[in-house]
C-alpha cells in the first residue's frame, strides 16, 4: 500500500498529518522569532521543563485517580510556568541568567522523572511525550492543537510588528513607549505554547529540531523575518510530510525520522552555503545595485 | 523656558562603583552638544540615564521638565551600527518604520501616513527609493548610520542622541553625517558621543567631558590633545 492510500484509509495517519500541520504552522512562525531573537537556549530549557509537567499529571491521574489530569494539560502549564519564570530572571537577574535557565532545565526535568518513578505501570504517553509518536494524537486533542494554533496566529498577527523591533533592537522600542518586558513575556508564552504543540509530533528531546531547523535554513533564503516565515512553514510541513512517509515505509519511528531529515537538510544547506546569508535576498540586491 | 535637559546632583553606581558622581548641568534647547571622555568614563551610561533605561542612584534628570520616560515622546537615539546583528532578516524600511511605533495603532499595521514619514525622512538623509526593501544587514557602514539617522528623524525628536555616529564609516560617510547634522542644528537639541573631537569641534557649540564627572567647555577651551583621543588634567586649553 503507498503512502498516499494509506492517508486516505487510515485515519491515524491522516490525524497524524494534521497535527503536523498544526505544529508546523506555529514552529515556522514562533520558531522565526527565537532564531533571530537567539532564544534557543531559553526555548530548551522550557521544552525539558516540561517533562516536570508530564509526570506530574501521569502521577495525578494514575496515582490519585484525578481523570481530568492528562499530560497534554500538564505540558501546556508547564511550559507557560516555565516561560514565565524565565522572563522574569532574564528581566531581572542578567548577570546569571544562563546559569539559572539551565538550572531551571534541570529541576524541571528531575521533577518529571521522580513524578513518574512514583506512578504505577508502564508509561506509554510518556515515551510518546520524550520521543513523540505522531500516530498517537486523538482527535481531541487535534482540537486543542488548532485551538493553541489559532491563538498563537491571531497574538502574532496583532503583534509581529512590535515583536520584530523587540527582536531587532530593545532600546528603540523603550525609546518609543512600548511595554518591552509585557511584549517578552508574551514572546516567551507564545514559545512555550509552540513547544508543547511540537512535542505532540516529535517529542521532548527532538523538539528543538523543529522549533529551530526549518526557521534557521529560511533565514539563509531570504532577508525578511515574514518571508523567513511563511519559508520556514513550508518547510516544516514539507519535513513532517516526508518524514511520516518515510516513516512508514521503514517502519522509523515517525518524530525521530521527520527531525532527522530537518537536521540533514539543515547541515546540508550550511554545507553548500557556508559563507551565504540569506541568498534569494543578496542576489535581489545585487541586481538593484547594478540598476542604481 | 524649561531647559531640554537639566541634571541635578546626578550620582550612578553600578554595584558599589560610582560611574557618576554629584554631576549637576543644563541644556537648552536647540544646542549642539558634543559629549567626549575616556572608555569607560561614563559617557552611555549618561545617556541611558537621560533616555530613562537606567535610574540614578541619586539626584535628578528632568527633560523638558518631565523625568524621562514619562512625559511625551520627544527623544530619539541612534546607536552604533556595529551592535546590530548583520544576519537580522529587516529592511530597510521596516528600520526607518520603527521609529513611529510610537503611533502603531493596536493592530499593528502602519499608515499610509507613517511610510510617507518614512520615506521622507531616506530621502532627507540621501537613502534612495531604491534601497528601502534591501537588507539592514547588507548596506555600508555610513549607509545604515544614515538609515537610523532616519529613524530618529522620522519620530520627530525635541531632543536627538548620537553614539559615536561616525565610529565605523569612511571619511566621506562620516562628511555626508556631520554635513547632515549642520542642518538639523538649531531645530533640535543634539547630544553626540564621539571621540572624533578633531571634526566635532567645528560643530559642536558646547563639549561635555564625561569622566565620573561632566565638565562643561567651549570648543576653544578644549585642549587639542582630546582631539587626538589623549584624555588628561587639566581640560582647559591653557594659553
Amino acid at each position: 500500500m503507498s503512502f498516499l492510500e494509506a492517508i486516505m484509509t487510515n485515519s491515524l495517519l491522516f490525524s497524524a498529518l494534521l497535527a503536523g500541520l498544526a505544529a508546523s504552522i506555529v514552529s515556522g512562525i514562533i520558531g522565526s522569532y527565537v532564531v533571530v531573537k537567539r532564544i534557543v537556549f531559553i526555548s530548551g530549557s522550557i521544552a525539558h521543563s516540561v517533562l516536570g509537567g508530564i509526570g506530574f499529571c501521569l502521577w495525578l491521574e494514575r496515582a490519585k485517580g484525578i481523570t481530568w489530569a492528562s499530560p497534554l494539560l500538564g505540558a501546556l502549564a508547564a511550559a507557560v510556568l516555565a516561560a514565565l519564570i524565565i522572563g522574569w530572571i532574564h528581566l531581572n537577574y542578567r548577570q546569571r541568567e544562563d546559569s539559572v535557565i539551565a538550572a531551571i532545565w534541570s529541576i524541571g526535568m528531575a521533577a518529571g522523572v521522580l513524578f513518574i518513578s512514583q506512578t504505577p505501570g508502564f508509561n506509554v504517553e510518556l515515551t510518546n511525550f520524550l520521543i513523540g509518536n505522531i500516530l498517537w494524537v486523538s482527535t481531541s486533542d487535534l482540537y486543542i492543537l488548532f485551538g493553541l494554533d489559532f491563538i498563537v496566529l491571531i497574538t502574532v498577527l496583532c503583534f509581529h510588528t512590535r515583536f520584530l523591533i523587540i527582536c531587532f533592537d530593545e532600546e528603540q522600542a523603550q525609546l518609543q513607549g512600548l511595554p518591552v518586558n509585557f511584549l517578552y513575556i508574551l514572546l516567551l508564552i507564545l514559545t512555550a505554547i509552540s513547544i508543547v504543540l511540537l512535542i505532540e509530533v516529535v517529542g521532548v528531546i527532538l523538539v528543538m529540531t523543529m522549533l529551530t531547523v526549518p526557521a534557521a535554513i529560511a533565514n539563509l533564503l531570504t532577508s525578511r523575518l515574514s518571508r523567513m516565515m511563511w519559508i520556514a512553514v513550508g518547510l516544516s510541513i514539507l519535513f513532517c510530510l516526508i518524514g511520516t512517509g518515510a516513516a512508514f515505509h521503514l517502519d522509523w519511528p515517525a518524530g525521530a525520522t521527520i527531525a532527522l531529515i530537518a537536521g540533514i537538510t539543515y547541515v546540508t544547506a550550511l554545507v553548500l552555503f557556508p559563507h551565504s546569508q540569506s541568498i534569494l535576498h543578496k542576489k535581489n540586491d545585487i541586481k538593484k545595485t547594478a540598476c542604481d | 523656558m524649561s531647559a531640554a535637559v537639566a541634571v541635578k546632583n546626578l550620582s550612578f553606581y553600578y554595584q558599589k562603583m560610582a560611574i557618576l558622581k554629584e554631576t549637576s548641568f543644563q541644556i537648552q534647547p536647540g544646542e549642539f552638544i558634543g559629549i567626549i571622555g575616556p572608555n569607560g568614563g561614563g559617557k552611555t551610561t549618561l545617556l541611558k540615564l537621560i533616555m530613562g533605561f537606567l535610574r540614578p542612584s541619586h539626584g535628578t534628570i528632568e527633560i523638558f521638565g518631565n523625568p524621562p520616560g514619562t512625559g511625551p515622546q520627544q527623544l530619539a537615539y541612534v546607536p552604533q551600527t556595529v551592535r546590530f546583528d548583520p544576519q537580522f532578516p529587516i529592511s530597510v524600511l521596516e528600520v526607518v518604520l520603527s521609529g513611529r511605533l510610537a503611533h502603531l495603532p493596536w493592530y499593528g499595521r502602519y499608515s499610509q501616513k507613517d511610510k510617507q514619514l518614512a520615506g521622507q525622512a531616506l530621502q532627507k538623509v540621501g537613502i534612495s527609493e531604491s534601497f528601502y526593501q534591501q537588507a539592514y544587514g547588507h548596506l555600508s557602514g555610513g549607509q545604515a548610520q544614515r538609515v537610523l539617522i532616519a529613524r530618529a528623524l522620522v519620530s520627530d525628536p525635541q531632543i536627538l542622541l548620537l553614539d559615536e555616529p561616525t565610529a565605523s564609516v569612511d571619511s566621506q560617510a562620516e562628511s555626508d553625517i556631520y554635513h547632515l547634522l549642520n542642518e538639523l542644528k538649531g531645530t533640535m537639541t543634539i547630544l553626540m558621543v564621539t571621540h572624533n573631537l578633531k571634526t566635532a569641534i567645528n560643530y559642536v557649540q558646547r563639549v561635555l567631558c564625561v569622566q565620573g564627572n561632566v565638565v562643561s567647555l567651549k570648543p576653544e577651551e578644549v585642549c587639542e590633545h582630546f582631539g587626538i583621543g589623549l584624555y588628561h588634567t587639566p581640560l582647559i586649553n591653557l594659553k
